[in-house]
Protein backbone atom coordinates (compact mmCIF):
# COMPACT_ATOMS: atom_id res chain seq x y z
CA UNK A 1 0.00 0.00 0.00
CA UNK A 2 1.52 3.32 -0.88
CA UNK A 3 2.13 6.17 1.85
CA UNK A 4 -0.35 8.19 0.54
CA UNK A 5 -2.79 5.83 0.70
CA UNK A 6 -1.83 4.58 4.17
CA UNK A 7 -2.10 8.40 5.21
CA UNK A 8 -6.04 8.74 3.65
CA UNK A 9 -7.25 5.83 5.29
CA UNK A 10 -5.81 6.49 9.07
CA UNK A 11 -7.03 9.98 8.39
CA UNK A 12 -10.21 8.47 7.33
CA UNK A 13 -10.49 5.74 10.09
CA UNK A 14 -9.67 8.57 13.05
CA UNK A 15 -12.23 11.09 11.05
CA UNK A 16 -14.71 7.79 11.37
CA UNK A 17 -13.96 7.41 15.15
CA UNK A 18 -14.57 11.22 15.94
CA UNK A 19 -17.32 11.72 14.14
CA UNK A 20 -19.04 8.52 15.77
CA UNK A 21 -18.53 9.71 19.22
CA UNK A 22 -19.82 13.21 18.25
CA UNK A 23 -22.58 11.43 16.89
CA UNK A 24 -22.75 8.90 20.03
CA UNK A 25 -22.80 12.49 22.48
CA UNK A 26 -25.53 14.08 20.06
CA UNK A 27 -27.95 11.36 20.30
CA UNK A 28 -27.15 11.06 24.20
CA UNK A 29 -27.88 14.62 24.35
CA UNK A 30 -31.01 14.17 22.12
CA UNK A 31 -32.16 11.50 25.10
CA UNK A 32 -31.06 12.81 28.04
CA UNK A 33 -30.15 17.04 27.66
CA UNK A 34 -26.07 17.13 28.82
CA UNK A 35 -25.40 21.20 27.62
CA UNK A 36 -26.93 23.08 24.62
CA UNK A 37 -23.33 23.70 22.93
CA UNK A 38 -23.48 19.85 22.35
CA UNK A 39 -25.86 20.77 19.39
CA UNK A 40 -23.34 22.92 17.93
CA UNK A 41 -21.20 19.73 16.88
CA UNK A 42 -24.12 18.26 14.72
CA UNK A 43 -22.03 20.37 11.46
CA UNK A 44 -18.96 18.26 12.49
CA UNK A 45 -20.31 15.56 12.49
CA UNK A 46 -21.75 15.58 8.84
CA UNK A 47 -18.49 17.03 8.00
CA UNK A 48 -16.33 14.29 9.48
CA UNK A 49 -18.69 11.52 8.52
CA UNK A 50 -18.95 12.35 4.97
CA UNK A 51 -15.37 14.29 3.80
CA UNK A 52 -13.20 12.78 6.37
CA UNK A 53 -14.50 9.33 6.57
CA UNK A 54 -16.44 8.20 3.31
CA UNK A 55 -14.93 10.16 0.67
CA UNK A 56 -11.38 9.80 2.18
CA UNK A 57 -11.54 6.74 2.40
CA UNK A 58 -12.29 6.05 -0.85
CA UNK A 59 -10.36 8.16 -2.39
CA UNK A 60 -7.23 6.25 -0.93
CA UNK A 61 -8.09 2.88 -1.89
CA UNK A 62 -8.41 3.96 -5.05
CA UNK A 63 -5.04 5.19 -5.13
CA UNK A 64 -3.92 2.30 -3.79
CA UNK A 65 -6.22 -0.36 -5.73
CA UNK A 66 -5.82 0.98 -9.57
CA UNK A 67 -4.32 -0.61 -11.80
CA UNK A 68 -1.14 0.95 -12.30
CA UNK A 69 0.85 2.45 -14.78
CA UNK A 70 2.78 -0.04 -17.20
CA UNK A 71 5.82 2.20 -16.60
CA UNK A 72 7.66 3.68 -13.06
CA UNK A 73 6.55 5.48 -10.89
CA UNK A 74 3.40 2.81 -11.15
CA UNK A 75 1.17 5.63 -9.58
CA UNK A 76 2.14 8.88 -11.68
CA UNK A 77 3.72 11.52 -9.47
CA UNK A 78 4.20 10.69 -5.49
CA UNK A 79 4.60 14.80 -5.00
CA UNK A 80 1.44 15.39 -6.38
CA UNK A 81 -0.15 12.38 -4.29
CA UNK A 82 1.26 13.73 -1.43
CA UNK A 83 0.23 17.17 -2.33
CA UNK A 84 -3.20 16.19 -2.84
CA UNK A 85 -3.63 14.20 0.53
CA UNK A 86 -2.06 17.27 2.30
CA UNK A 87 -4.46 19.63 0.26
CA UNK A 88 -7.26 17.40 1.28
CA UNK A 89 -6.60 17.47 4.88
CA UNK A 90 -6.11 20.90 5.51
CA UNK A 91 -9.60 21.92 3.95
CA UNK A 92 -11.16 19.64 5.60
CA UNK A 93 -9.57 21.21 8.96
CA UNK A 94 -10.40 24.92 7.83
CA UNK A 95 -13.96 23.23 7.09
CA UNK A 96 -14.53 21.89 10.94
CA UNK A 97 -13.30 25.21 12.20
CA UNK A 98 -15.74 27.42 10.60
CA UNK A 99 -18.50 24.98 11.85
CA UNK A 100 -16.93 25.87 14.73
CA UNK A 101 -16.47 29.61 15.01
CA UNK A 102 -19.29 32.31 14.09
CA UNK A 103 -18.48 35.45 12.67
CA UNK A 104 -14.86 34.77 11.00
CA UNK A 105 -16.63 31.69 9.09
CA UNK A 106 -17.01 32.82 5.70
CA UNK A 107 -13.08 32.71 4.59
CA UNK A 108 -12.43 29.88 6.58
CA UNK A 109 -15.11 28.00 4.84
CA UNK A 110 -14.05 29.27 1.40
CA UNK A 111 -10.65 28.89 1.66
CA UNK A 112 -11.02 24.85 2.93
CA UNK A 113 -13.85 24.38 0.38
CA UNK A 114 -11.01 25.16 -2.23
CA UNK A 115 -8.45 23.09 -0.83
CA UNK A 116 -10.85 20.38 -0.71
CA UNK A 117 -11.22 21.30 -4.73
CA UNK A 118 -8.01 21.48 -5.32
CA UNK A 119 -7.32 18.08 -3.92
CA UNK A 120 -9.98 16.25 -5.91
CA UNK A 121 -9.22 17.45 -8.89
CA UNK A 122 -5.38 16.48 -7.74
CA UNK A 123 -6.77 12.76 -7.00
CA UNK A 124 -8.96 13.37 -10.63
CA UNK A 125 -5.28 14.14 -12.45
CA UNK A 126 -3.97 11.51 -10.67
CA UNK A 127 -6.32 8.75 -11.74
CA UNK A 128 -7.82 9.36 -14.68
CA UNK A 129 -5.09 7.76 -16.91
CA UNK A 130 -5.63 4.59 -14.28
CA UNK A 131 -9.24 3.66 -15.31
CA UNK A 132 -8.07 1.14 -17.88
CA UNK A 133 -7.73 -2.36 -18.45
CA UNK A 134 -4.60 -3.74 -19.95
CA UNK A 135 -6.71 -6.71 -21.23
CA UNK A 136 -8.60 -5.20 -23.95
CA UNK A 137 -5.76 -3.77 -25.57
CA UNK B 1 -14.81 -13.28 -0.24
CA UNK B 2 -14.78 -14.33 3.54
CA UNK B 3 -17.99 -15.02 5.25
CA UNK B 4 -17.80 -11.81 7.23
CA UNK B 5 -18.01 -9.74 3.89
CA UNK B 6 -20.60 -11.54 2.83
CA UNK B 7 -22.57 -10.93 5.91
CA UNK B 8 -21.51 -7.15 5.86
CA UNK B 9 -22.75 -6.61 2.21
CA UNK B 10 -26.04 -8.35 2.62
CA UNK B 11 -26.93 -6.40 6.13
CA UNK B 12 -25.89 -3.31 3.91
CA UNK B 13 -28.10 -4.17 1.37
CA UNK B 14 -31.14 -4.96 3.71
CA UNK B 15 -30.72 -1.51 5.82
CA UNK B 16 -30.74 0.40 2.28
CA UNK B 17 -33.52 -0.86 0.92
CA UNK B 18 -35.19 -0.43 4.61
CA UNK B 19 -33.61 2.99 4.67
CA UNK B 20 -35.68 3.95 1.45
CA UNK B 21 -38.74 2.39 2.40
CA UNK B 22 -38.22 4.86 5.45
CA UNK B 23 -37.68 7.95 3.45
CA UNK B 24 -40.44 7.26 1.36
CA UNK B 25 -42.72 6.57 5.00
CA UNK B 26 -41.72 9.77 6.14
CA UNK B 27 -43.07 11.92 3.13
CA UNK B 28 -46.57 10.34 4.33
CA UNK B 29 -48.80 12.86 5.31
CA UNK B 30 -50.08 11.40 8.46
CA UNK B 31 -46.44 10.47 9.25
CA UNK B 32 -44.98 13.67 8.45
CA UNK B 33 -43.73 15.76 11.76
CA UNK B 34 -44.93 13.59 13.62
CA UNK B 35 -42.11 11.40 14.53
CA UNK B 36 -38.31 11.50 13.88
CA UNK B 37 -37.68 10.39 10.93
CA UNK B 38 -34.66 12.05 9.24
CA UNK B 39 -31.91 11.42 11.54
CA UNK B 40 -32.94 7.44 11.30
CA UNK B 41 -33.20 7.26 7.73
CA UNK B 42 -29.63 8.96 7.16
CA UNK B 43 -27.67 6.76 9.65
CA UNK B 44 -29.19 3.70 8.23
CA UNK B 45 -28.02 4.84 4.92
CA UNK B 46 -24.71 6.05 5.76
CA UNK B 47 -23.83 3.94 8.49
CA UNK B 48 -26.33 0.92 7.37
CA UNK B 49 -25.39 0.95 4.12
CA UNK B 50 -22.08 2.80 2.59
CA UNK B 51 -20.47 2.26 5.96
CA UNK B 52 -21.13 -1.35 6.48
CA UNK B 53 -20.19 -2.22 2.57
CA UNK B 54 -17.18 -0.40 2.91
CA UNK B 55 -16.30 -2.42 6.37
CA UNK B 56 -17.01 -5.55 4.80
CA UNK B 57 -15.06 -4.88 1.64
CA UNK B 58 -11.98 -3.81 3.65
CA UNK B 59 -12.01 -7.00 6.00
CA UNK B 60 -11.54 -8.84 2.40
CA UNK B 61 -9.42 -6.71 0.65
CA UNK B 62 -7.03 -5.41 3.01
CA UNK B 63 -4.00 -7.47 3.54
CA UNK B 64 -3.69 -9.32 6.74
CA UNK B 65 -1.44 -8.98 9.17
CA UNK B 66 -0.49 -12.66 9.48
CA UNK B 67 -1.57 -15.40 6.39
CA UNK B 68 -1.71 -18.59 8.39
CA UNK B 69 -4.76 -15.72 9.92
CA UNK B 70 -6.48 -15.45 6.08
CA UNK B 71 -9.60 -18.30 6.85
CA UNK B 72 -9.78 -17.38 10.93
CA UNK B 73 -12.53 -15.41 11.68
CA UNK B 74 -11.42 -12.32 13.67
CA UNK B 75 -13.47 -11.83 16.46
CA UNK B 76 -12.65 -7.62 16.31
CA UNK B 77 -14.82 -7.81 12.87
CA UNK B 78 -17.73 -10.33 14.21
CA UNK B 79 -18.13 -8.22 17.46
CA UNK B 80 -18.10 -4.75 15.04
CA UNK B 81 -20.77 -6.45 12.79
CA UNK B 82 -23.26 -7.45 15.35
CA UNK B 83 -22.80 -4.25 17.65
CA UNK B 84 -23.17 -2.47 14.38
CA UNK B 85 -26.46 -3.87 13.40
CA UNK B 86 -27.88 -4.56 16.53
CA UNK B 87 -26.98 -0.47 17.75
CA UNK B 88 -28.80 0.31 14.34
CA UNK B 89 -32.05 -1.74 15.25
CA UNK B 90 -32.19 -0.35 18.79
CA UNK B 91 -31.78 3.20 17.51
CA UNK B 92 -34.06 2.59 14.66
CA UNK B 93 -36.80 1.27 17.73
CA UNK B 94 -36.82 3.94 19.83
CA UNK B 95 -35.50 6.98 18.64
CA UNK B 96 -38.21 8.20 16.25
CA UNK B 97 -40.47 7.57 19.54
CA UNK B 98 -38.40 9.97 21.29
CA UNK B 99 -40.78 12.97 21.01
CA UNK B 100 -43.93 11.64 21.23
CA UNK B 101 -42.33 10.12 25.38
CA UNK B 102 -40.46 13.35 26.41
CA UNK B 103 -40.38 11.64 30.00
CA UNK B 104 -39.76 8.59 29.43
CA UNK B 105 -36.69 7.39 31.46
CA UNK B 106 -36.43 3.51 30.00
CA UNK B 107 -36.70 4.91 26.47
CA UNK B 108 -33.83 7.62 26.66
CA UNK B 109 -31.57 5.19 28.68
CA UNK B 110 -32.17 2.72 25.67
CA UNK B 111 -31.27 4.80 22.96
CA UNK B 112 -28.02 6.04 24.69
CA UNK B 113 -27.55 2.31 24.83
CA UNK B 114 -27.65 2.08 21.20
CA UNK B 115 -25.04 5.22 20.72
CA UNK B 116 -22.87 2.98 23.07
CA UNK B 117 -23.13 0.02 20.80
CA UNK B 118 -22.24 2.04 17.23
CA UNK B 119 -19.51 3.78 18.87
CA UNK B 120 -18.45 0.67 19.99
CA UNK B 121 -18.65 -1.30 17.04
CA UNK B 122 -16.72 1.42 15.02
CA UNK B 123 -14.04 1.19 17.84
CA UNK B 124 -13.82 -2.81 17.14
CA UNK B 125 -13.76 -1.59 13.32
CA UNK B 126 -10.81 0.25 13.96
CA UNK B 127 -8.95 -1.88 15.95
CA UNK B 128 -9.03 -4.87 13.23
CA UNK B 129 -8.37 -2.60 10.25
CA UNK B 130 -5.88 -0.42 11.68
CA UNK B 131 -2.90 -2.93 12.02
CA UNK B 132 -3.61 -3.97 8.34
CA UNK B 133 -3.32 -0.47 7.04
CA UNK B 134 0.89 -0.20 6.25
CA UNK B 135 3.35 0.69 3.76
CA UNK B 136 4.24 -2.50 1.74
CA UNK B 137 7.81 -2.55 2.83
CA UNK B 138 7.15 -2.05 6.58
CA UNK B 139 4.37 -4.96 5.85
CA UNK B 140 7.17 -7.03 4.20
CA UNK B 141 9.64 -6.47 7.35
CA UNK B 142 7.05 -7.53 10.34
CA UNK B 143 6.38 -11.00 8.14
CA UNK B 144 10.08 -11.88 7.93
CA UNK B 145 10.31 -10.99 12.00
CA UNK B 146 7.50 -13.23 12.27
Amino acid sequence: MPVQSVWMIRLSLASLLVSAVMGGLILTHKAAPLHPAIWGLLPLHYELAIWGWLVQFVMGTAYWMFPRYLKAPGRGSSRMAGLMVALYNAGLVLLLLSSLMGSVKIPLALTGRGLLASAVVLFGGLMWRRVVSYRDR
Amino acid sequence: MPPITRWFIKSGMIWFCLGVVLAFVAELPSVQGRALLLPVYWHMLVIGWITQVIMGVSFWMFPRKKRNRKKEQSALAVGAFYLLNGGLVVRLSTEPFLPLFTESGILSGVVIFSAVLQVSAILLYIGEIWPRVQPKAKRKRSKQGG
